[in-house]
Formats: C-alpha cells, structure tokens, sequence
C-alpha cells in the first residue's frame, strides 16, 4: 500500500525510504532517483563520453532499479545495486557495439566555464583521456575519482580480484600522467 | 594540485538534463521494462562461441574429407599413368622383338637360298 509522499520538511532516514519505495510509494522512489541520478549520471557520462547514450543508460539503471526494489536490502545496499548496475551496463555497452569513443555532432560538448572549479579545458582534457583508456581500467578510474571508492569497493563493485583493480589503477594514472605530459601538463607520480 | 586532485574534479558527480526524473517516473507508468543479466538467458552469450566452435568443427571435417578426396584421386591417377607406361613398354619391347624376328627370317632365308 503506497505511503505518504516524504515532506520536504521533515528528514526521512535513507532506509525508510526505501521501505517505502518497496511497499510501492512512488513518491518515495522518485525520491531516490533525485537522489541518486547524478551519480548514476555521472559515471553513465564519464565512461561513454556522450550525453544522449548516459541518460538513456541511467534511465534503464533506475528502471530496473524499480523492477529489482524488493531484492535490495538497506540504502547501503542500495548505492552498491547502482554502482555495480550502472558499472556492468556501460562496460556491457561498449564491448557489444565495440563503439569507440566518437562524439556526435550534436552531442559534443563546450566545456562550460563554472567559477567554483578550475580550468574547464583541463576538465574536458582528463574526461577525454579517461575516455580513452580500456573500459575495465575505464570504469575502476571513474569509481575511483568520481565516487571516492576505495580499492576494495570498486574491486567489489566491477567482481574484479583486488590486484586486478590494483593494476588497473596504476597503470591507467601512468598513462594519463604521460599523455598529460606530451599536452604540456606535467604530474609528479 | 595533483593529479589525483584535477581527476576528482573533472570526473564529479553530473547532473543529468533536466526532465531527467520526470522520464524515469514516465516510463515506469507506463509499464517499460528493462532486461538485466538474468532476465537476458544464456544463449546471447553462448551463441556466439557455439557458432564458432560448430564452424571449426564442420570446417574441419569437410577439409580433411576433401584432403582424402584428393589423395584418392592422386593415387588412382598414378595408378593409371604407371599402367599406361607399362602397355606402352611392352608394345614397344613386342615390336622390337617383331623386328628381330623378322630380321632372323631374311638371314636364315637368304642362307638356304644363296649358291655353294
């Protein structure tokens, strides 16, 4: 039986609203998915490097989400659930269409001047190079940087071997380093 | 800044284009689905290894099958020239031997014929 709509006003814990979600309040799952679509998002758009593909990716990773609801068992649970979704359907992605990486028209982008962040050229430059790398090494730099994750949670999150998830890492930040380096950027190892 | 730091920043969280929730919430009413792993089965998965190995398998009988046709037919073609050869070593020995013979009929008749 669907429950009320959560009030702005009043804090709901996280897991209370995913009991509310799995008991069918859609008010609650639409909750979650303002709370979780920019890290959803987010990694989508890191890892395939166009706009259109990402929202339509994070748009089947909610979808499922709400068809899968009764198996998730905490709001910790439910952050892994994305991850790892959202993990295995950007790599699943690009390996079946073994597409790379070549923006539409349409879809390219003018890295946008913010005033809170540094140089948007660099940002667009590291996006790009990061988009260049394999997808495993791809998406353990993407975990690593865009959600903060320790070795052991991407490892967990990608059902890498942890020395697996190790290499990756540094080799990807080796060839980053060094391909920054030729664009005149350089970083201390 | 490092390196480490310049890549939290430009790999942050991304808003998706706005409307973004109102899809999701759109499509779910609407009654979309999507498959995941479990619900896509094994066969996409398996086909293609299993095409190939089938490939490789039936590839592999029909070269070898057209390897031993080949042998056949070299054999029997070599069969059939050392067979010619000997006919034609053996009409050629017969009309030697036809001529020697005859060779030996016009000395002996010329012996019984010539006057002592």
């Amino acid at each position: 039986m669907p429950t009320a709509v959560p009030s702005p006003q009043v804090p709901v814990s996280e897991d209370q609203l995913l009991a509310d979600a799995q008991t069918g309040s859609e008010a609650a799952f639409a909750v979650i998915v303002r709370e979780h679509q920019a890290m959803v998002f987010g990694l989508a758009f890191h890892f395939l490097r166009s706009q259109a593909e990402a929202e339509e990716l994070a748009q089947d990773v909610f979808l499922a989400l709400h068809q899968h609801l009764s198996s998730v068992q905490s709001a910790r649970h439910l952050i892994f659930w994305l991850r790892r979704v959202t993990s295995n359907r950007c790599i699943d992605r690009v390996r079946s269409s073994q597409r790379r990486r070549e923006l539409p028209m349409e879809d390219s982008h003018e890295p946008h001047v913010s005033p809170r962040f540094g140089d948007p050229l660099l940002d667009e430059l590291l996006q790009s190079l990061v988009g260049e790398l394999a997808p495993d090494a791809r998406m353990v730099v993407t975990l690593r940087f865009q959600e903060d994750l320790d070795l052991s949670e991407i490892a967990a999150i990608v059902d890498m071997p942890l020395n697996t998830v190790k290499s990756h890492l540094r080799r990807s930040m080796d060839a980053l380093r060094r391909k920054l380096a030729d664009r005149g950027h350089v970083y201390e190892s | 800044m490092n390196l480490e730091q310049e890549l939290r920043r430009a790999l942050r969280r991304k808003d998706p284009p706005s409307g973004f929730h109102d899809k999701v919430l759109s499509r779910i009413a609407a009654g979309d689905t999507v498959r995941t792993r479990a619900t896509i089965g094994i066969w996409p998965r398996v086909a293609l290894p299993v095409a190939a190995t089938l490939m490789l398998v039936f590839g592999g009988t029909y070269y070898i099958h057209r390897q031993q046709e080949q042998q056949a037919r070299e054999l029997q073609a070599q069969t059939e020239q050392a067979a010619r050869e000997v006919v034609l070593a053996l009409q050629i020995a017969s009309e030697k031997i036809s001529a020697a013979q005859t060779k030996v009929e016009e000395i002996t008749r010329y012996d019984h014929t010539s006057p002592r």
